[in-house]
């Protein structure tokens, strides 16, 4: 429905239409917030999650549409095309967002999405076996140099954020590490508890909601201790260059004028405040980490340039 | 505690008034989901999960495995009725138990698929009782090198399945390794055959094909022979089973339960293998197995005994070791998740009201799926009676909006269609469509396991042999083909062919 609409042709009405939307904004009619990945993913249950608090403070209903597919691409480039009159907002996550227009033409153009607000950050890591002999990454470096190759790191499949980080790795501390792709975090997860592979690749978030005693961490892989694992040494910390975090917000086409996109902003921000919000975002190990959409957008174009180079190595590897 | 008293505390629990009421409501629910076709209980669960806040723990999960058993119980219903099978797992059951259907015994083939299920449901949900600690570090050692020798033998087993000539069930496995195929490739980002296609990056979902082939091109052929005959249905003689339909299905009952209950344990395994393996093994040790896909009540009882058994039984790696065998045990590790519980060992020591009640819930839901379910069978054979010009119209309704709300996009209601086409051509060239779902479910898995194995051992293939239980079943795939080139092995199934087709 919304596609046709959107034709040069009819901009001038539409144009009108917005200003006169805006007024009654966003109380006349529901807000469709779309997703970008299959129900009962970690972003799907976010959103679910946020949606009846962003309700009551918009005084509006807001119905969570799962659109999933190619990484995401179905859904932004739904919402490049929804009218911009704030009633299509979707969800919006890196590295996938940043990296998918480094190696493949997309439908719509990344510039036409502009965050709204950042939720949730959560930092990429390493873990092994509880039992394992590796207790830092610098154990596993050490292991890796003898043996070239025979450190195998379960990932979720190629330039995912466990192989961009393995390839940082890679790079930073000279050794030769072997990629296994596993159908998803669980997969993965499975396989070392089977002793399998050596290392899987987890967000903190899924690491710190996994049962106690099974599993280890060797380093997280964000500038900053994430709050769900203050005990973890980060990469860094341990003379390792490697930066990767997985975010997770909402965007909104930036034809949307911008007090607009801003009141929805502010109301994430308040929604995150809640206590009663905290307290569930707690139990679903969730990093909440809010930064307004200006603050996200401006910090896009730095990671953008580290993805890039990363990608150029899987190039060079190939 | 003991085991009784453990067992008596989950009784106690599940029994409340209002666990019971959620346990009736999830069964319903499912029952409901899984007679419409396409609307799976993944999706139904993830879209009620949110709800489920407002509940006690014990009740919303109850409520939520209620769900997820219920479906399987639906799926049969229309399997047998309309030749869809509500869910993946259910594909086999429409090969004899449409056909018992068209021959008037639609009660007895339902009957002994809700029988056979409540007995495999109590048989499994004593397995978790007793033996889910145990069983679940045999899971473990099931690496990719393992599952590369179960993919190969459950292929190569596939052709049993047919009952055309061989040639054609190759074929058809074939076509449906190649559908497989279709996608990003996982291990290099490549994509292939999606001929620049967005919407085919992440592959063809399964029900997009389930759906085309079997439940598109069902309704292209009836409507080429409707002007004259008008609706199938055989008169019906007698809702409930023969005596000879018992003697002739308990042990196919039995095994399909020892059978689902193993594979329900294997990571990726489920509901779906444990079917299509269970009807393999079924039609392997029958004294008849010509009859195969005319009607016999085997092949509905093994199934859906099998399908019942692995979706309880896949609950033991969830709520042992805290990790989910499949997408549906995902979404129920994220409804434990909500209310803040972590399935593992510390759940069965530090709140064993939540592992026992759902574990007795379990139970109580099965007996009360019969209960509803056997009533109502004279209701849903009913359905048959409708005529085809309301019922199509209506199947052909369901079948779109399932498609459509997977992924909330016309394309793969657009290639749906297209696989009824595909699915039509195949009926009038006599090839079953079974193998090439087989194929197309198994093919991916293959391949994704057989990289990673020759990734972890840097290419070495010798691992192969070195692994017992990997040897094992590669030891059985070639037993297996060689009896199907042995000559008078294969004699047999040629005569009992040309006897099917006379």
């Amino acid at each position: 429905m919304n596609t046709r609409f959107a034709l040069p042709l009819a901009a001038a009405i539409s144009l009108a239409a917005t200003t006169a939307a805006l007024a009654d904004w966003p109380t006349d009619r529901p807000i469709e917030m779309i997703v970008a990945y299959a129900p009962g993913g970690g972003t799907d249950i976010m959103l679910r999650t946020l949606a009846p608090y962003l309700e009551a403070d918009l005084g509006t209903q807001i119905p969570v549409m799962n659109r999933p597919g190619a990484s995401g691409e179905i859904a932004y480039t739904a919402l490049a095309q929804a009218k911009p009159d704030g009633y299509t907002i979707s969800s919006l996550n890196t590295p996938g967002f940043l990296t998918m227009r480094i190696d493949r033409k997309l439908r719509f153009d990344p510039d036409d999405i502009c965050p709204i607000a950042r939720i949730v950050e959560d930092p990429g890591m390493f873990v092994v076996q509880a039992a394992s002999e590796f207790n830092s990454l610098a154990d596993l470096v050490a292991y890796a140099k003898d043996n070239p190759g025979a450190v195998s790191i379960g990932t979720t499949g190629v330039g995912t954020d466990e192989h961009l980080a393995m390839l940082q790795l890679e790079q930073s501390a000279g050794v030769d590490l072997t990629a296994v792709p596993f159908g998803g975090a669980n997969e993965a997860k499975t396989a070392l508890l089977g002793g399998h592979v050596t290392a899987i690749g987890l967000n903190v978030g899924e690491f710190a909601s996994a049962e106690p005693g099974q599993i280890k961490g060797l380093a997280q892989f964000a500038g900053e201790r994430s709050i769900l694992a203050p005990e973890l040494p980060t990469a860094t910390e341990q003379g390792f260059d490697v930066l990767m975090s997985s975010e997770r917000g909402l965007a909104a086409p930036c034809a949307v004028p911008e007090d607009l996109r801003a009141k929805l902003s502010d109301a994430v921000d308040r929604a995150l405040a809640n206590p009663e919000f905290q307290e569930k975002a707690r139990q679903q190990g969730l990093a909440l980490s809010y930064q307004s959409g200006a603050d996200w957008s401006a910090a896009m174009p730095e990671r953008l340039a580290r993805y890039e180079e990363i990608f150029k190595l899987i190039k060079e590897n190939q | 505690m003991n085991f009784v008293d453990l067992l008596m505390l989950g009784f106690s629990e599940a029994m409340t008034p209002a666990n019971l009421g959620f346990c009736l409501l999830g069964a319903l629910l499912g029952t409901l989901i899984g007679v419409l076709p396409g609307i799976g209980p993944t999706a139904t669960i993830a879209v009620l999960l949110p709800i489920t806040f407002f509940l006690p723990p014990l009740a919303g999960i109850i409520m939520l495995a209620g769900i997820y058993y219920g479906a399987q119980y639906g799926g049969s219903t229309t399997a047998i009725l309309v030749n869809l099978p509500g869910e993946a797992s259910a594909v086999v059951t429409t090969l004899d138990g449409y056909q018992m259907a068209r021959q008037g015994r639609a009660g007895a083939a339902l009957a002994v698929a809700a029988l056979g299920s409540f007995f495999a449901g109590t048989v499994a949900t004593f397995a978790i009782a007793v033996a889910g600690p145990t069983l679940s570090s045999f899971a473990l050692n099931f690496g990719p090198a393992e599952y590369v020798a179960l993919m190969v033998f459950g292929l190569l087993a596939a052709t049993i399945l047919a009952s055309g000539p061989v040639l054609k069930a190759i074929g058809m496995i074939l076509i449906g390794l190649l559908l497989g195929m279709v996608g990003t490739d996982q291990a290099t980002g490549a994509e292939r055959l999606t001929f620049g296609a967005v919407e085919l990056f992440d592959g063809i979902d399964f029900i997009v094909i389930a759906i085309g082939l079997f439940g598109f091109s069902e309704i292209i052929s009836n409507l080429e022979r409707s002007g004259s005959e008008g609706v199938t249905v055989a008169p019906l003689t007698r809702l409930w089973p023969t005596r000879e339909d018992f003697r002739n299905s308990w042990a196919a009952v039995l095994r399909g339960t020892g059978l689902g209950t193993l594979l329900g344990l294997l990571p990726g395994g489920g509901a779906t293998l444990a079917s299509f393996s269970a009807y393999s093994l079924e039609k392997k040790v029958s004294r008849h197995p010509e009859k195969f896909g005319t009607g016999v009540v085997e092949g509905v009882a093994a199934p859906e005994a099998a399908n019942n058994a692995a979706a309880q039984s896949s609950f033991i790696p969830l709520l042992t070791l805290g990790i989910p065998s499949n997408n549906m045990m995902a979404m129920m590790l994220s409804a434990f998740m909500i209310h803040g519980i972590t399935p593992g060992p510390s759940v069965l020591t530090n709140q064993p009201e939540i592992f026992w009640g759902l574990v007795a819930s379990m139970w109580i839901g099965n007996l009360l799926l019969v209960v509803i379910n056997l009533p109502m069978i004279g209701l849903w054979v009913r359905l048959l009676t409708v005529p085809y010009r309301l019922l199509y119209p209506a199947i052909l309704l369901f079948c779109c909006i399932g498609v459509y709300s997977m992924n909330n996009r016309i394309f793969d209601v657009i290639l749906a269609a297209g696989f009824g086409l595909l699915g039509y051509v195949f009926r009038k060239a006599k090839c079953e469509p079974g193998p090439l779902l087989l194929g197309f479910v198994l093919g991916p898995l293959l391949e994704a396991n057989l990289r990673r194995t020759l990734l972890i051992t840097q290419g070495d293939p010798s691992i192969f042999i070195e692994r017992p239980i990997s040897l094992v079943m590669l030891i059985a795939t070639v037993v297996l083909l060689g009896l199907m080139i042995f000559p008078a092995f294969r004699k047999t199934r040629e005569e009992a062919f040309q006897e099917e087709e006379a």
